[in-house]
């Protein structure tokens, strides 16, 4: 039995050669990583010397800490905010879209909605800072309206800082929802509408009583991708935070960032991201349950 | 059925549709507007690009926004850093994930569901979660302010691997038997059969790789500290901060951080234009519900 191993595994021996490399990444750069940031996690943070075990303070520290509490909610709201916008904006996209009869103004909007996608976070912040700001364009449009009104620096105001962040995000990342929702109206049978369009019903009524139903399974995926995601951005404030706005947005990820690389506070930081880790599992378990992901349909 | 009489259409009612026009030109404008303005304001003068309303045509040409970010900010070293890490990178990420996928779908090779699991296993562990240790293994390898760091990290990710695996599916098995029959060798049917018929998966996660690679922001930011090593992401952010609402005197004009933000763009809109087809398909795989 144990010599037939073996010989069958002797048989694959190139075929493990050529995994050898990616098991040995994952160990090295995924494994390892997990096991030192748990270990730290329950050790007390040095610069020099050696670090010893201190059992959960570490976490009874970031529970304590009023600066991670906030980091906790403004991560939520945004996050939360960002994706119910970029559900809603993606969907109306992709409904719109699909009644364009003229391919040529189909592919051009589905491309430019996509762009931004695609472009990295320092790009789409530095630009909406420059739209945002006090000689920006969006000052400048206001303007049209009202001449004699003062010019806002937005970016300074931390009554908009969550709004600007909101928004930017579904600008940046609704094109990839509506490419999602477009490829699935696509696969739904057309010989639906035909029925139901002999049968006199109108396209508005269609699309609300066929497309919609039929994304219902999309939609899933889509939720839950956002809630895997949700606790996780740290690009964008990375970019676009400055101290006026700060408490306003500050995420939990840029601050683990902050005390435990630019602060050598390693032990709280790994602590956080060990928390972030759990509320996540949490919260996609929830989300999986409330919208009966798992069954099927 | 009964001739073209009763071919009716199936559109929306005329109100509709004009509201959807309404919404979609509106929609156009919000996306587009944004990006056109960087590319107007990038080739103003200074003194235009700065001056307060909405610059989406020109008061006046002007490349001054390029020579200085070329020649005072020195973007060259930077942009350089972003084609090595990004290029050499995606190349090594797109072979090795193939030789994975590879692996994925032979038969009956021991082990085989186990390294699947694991490989699943590893696509649970957010990278940004673990970014402390991440710095403190690149400490210990040596590996901060390095192409090497800038290139490892994110080297492997298991949604390629699992990617090209699908492709690699589609592929017939008894090809791949009978070639073995005839004596070939593993790595001679991994290129001579399965490589050549994957094409679109190879295009899409070169380009889903390229684009993630070219703009990370997370890993330069933890790793580098040296600005010889730093990414145009970096240097973009450390531009864009310094000149931000609330600070004083901008380091870079409007009208070269523009120019800067341009420079960025231009890679990811070339590889859009050659990947584009493949996009659609790529994509929606990645978030299919099995």
């Amino acid at each position: 039995m144990m010599q037939q191993l073996w010989k069958r595994m002797y048989r694959y021996k190139m075929v493990y050669l050529m995994l050898l490399p990616v098991l040995a990444y994952f160990i090295v750069f995924s494994v390892y990583p997990l096991v030192l940031g748990i270990r730290n996690s329950f050790m007390s943070s040095r610069m020099i010397g050696d670090s010893e075990f201190i059992g959960i303070q570490n976490y009874i520290d970031v529970f304590n800490n009023p600066v991670y509490t906030q980091a906790f909610s403004n991560t939520v709201i945004v996050g939360a905010g960002t994706f119910i916008v970029q559900f809603l904006f993606g969907l109306f996209l992709a409904l719109g879209i699909n009644e364009i009869r003229n391919k040529a103004g189909k592919s051009m909007i589905q491309s430019i909605t996509y762009l931004p996608y695609m472009l990295s976070w320092s790009i789409v912040g530095g630009l909406w800072i420059k739209i945002l700001a006090p000689t920006g364009m969006l000052n400048g449009l206001l303007n049209l309206f009202n001449s004699s009104r003062t010019m806002v620096a937005f970016m300074a105001e931390p009554k908009y800082a969550r709004m600007i962040m909101i928004l930017t995000g579904a600008w940046k990342s609704a094109g990839y929802y509506t490419l999602l929702f477009l490829a699935a109206i696509v696969s739904i049978d057309q010989s639906i509408y035909e029925a139901a369009a002999i049968d006199g019903a109108s396209r508005v009524n269609q699309m609300r009583s066929i497309t919609v139903p039929n994304l219902v399974p999309t939609m899933k995926v889509i939720v839950v991708l956002g809630t895997m995601g949700l606790l996780r951005n740290f690009d964008q404030i990375f970019i676009m935070r400055n101290s006026v706005i700060d408490d306003k947005i500050r995420n939990l990820l840029y601050l683990i960032y902050n005390d435990g690389i630019q602060k050598f506070n390693t032990g709280m930081a790994t602590a956080a991201a060990a928390l972030v880790l759990i509320a996540t599992f949490v919260i996609s378990y929830i989300v999986r349950k409330v919208i009966k992901y798992d069954q099927n349909y | 059925m009964k001739g073209k009489k009763h071919q009716f259409k199936n559109t929306m009612s005329r109100p509709w549709r004009i509201m959807n026009y309404i919404f979609l030109v509106i929609v156009f404008m919000t996306m587009f507007l944004p990006l056109w303005n960087v590319l107007v304001m990038s080739t103003s003068t200074a003194l235009d690009a700065g001056a307060s309303g909405i610059k989406i045509w020109w008061k006046s040409f002007s490349l001054e926004g390029y020579e200085f970010i070329f020649r005072n900010m020195k973007i060259a070293t930077p942009l350089k850093n972003s084609i090595i890490v990004s290029v050499s990178g995606t190349a090594a990420q797109v072979l090795l994930s193939a030789l994975a996928g590879y692996v994925l779908i032979q038969n009956d090779m021991p082990f085989k569901k186990s390294i699947t699991s694991f490989i699943m296993l590893t696509m649970m562990i957010p990278g940004d979660l673990t970014l402390i240790s991440i710095y403190q293994l690149n400490k210990q390898l040596g590996f901060l302010n390095s192409y090497t760091g800038l290139i490892i990290n994110g080297l492997v990710s298991g949604f390629s691997i699992l990617l090209m695996r699908n492709y690699f599916l589609s592929v017939p098995y008894s090809l791949a038997e009978s070639a073995r029959i005839d004596g070939s060798s593993e790595l001679k049917i991994f290129y001579k059969i399965y490589l050549p018929l994957s094409g679109p998966g190879l295009a899409t996660i070169t380009f889903l790789e390229f684009v993630g690679k070219w703009n990370s922001v997370m890993i330069p930011a933890t790793i580098t500290t040296d600005p010889n090593y730093f990414t145009l992401p970096l240097v973009l952010r450390n531009l864009v901060t310094d000149s931000a609402a609330i600070s004083g005197a901008p380091l870079a004009k409007d009208n070269a951080i523009m120019a800067a933000i341009v420079i960025t763009t231009i890679p990811l809109l070339l590889v859009y234009v050659f990947a584009q087809r493949f996009l659609t398909s790529g994509m929606t795989l990645g978030a299919t519900k099995e």
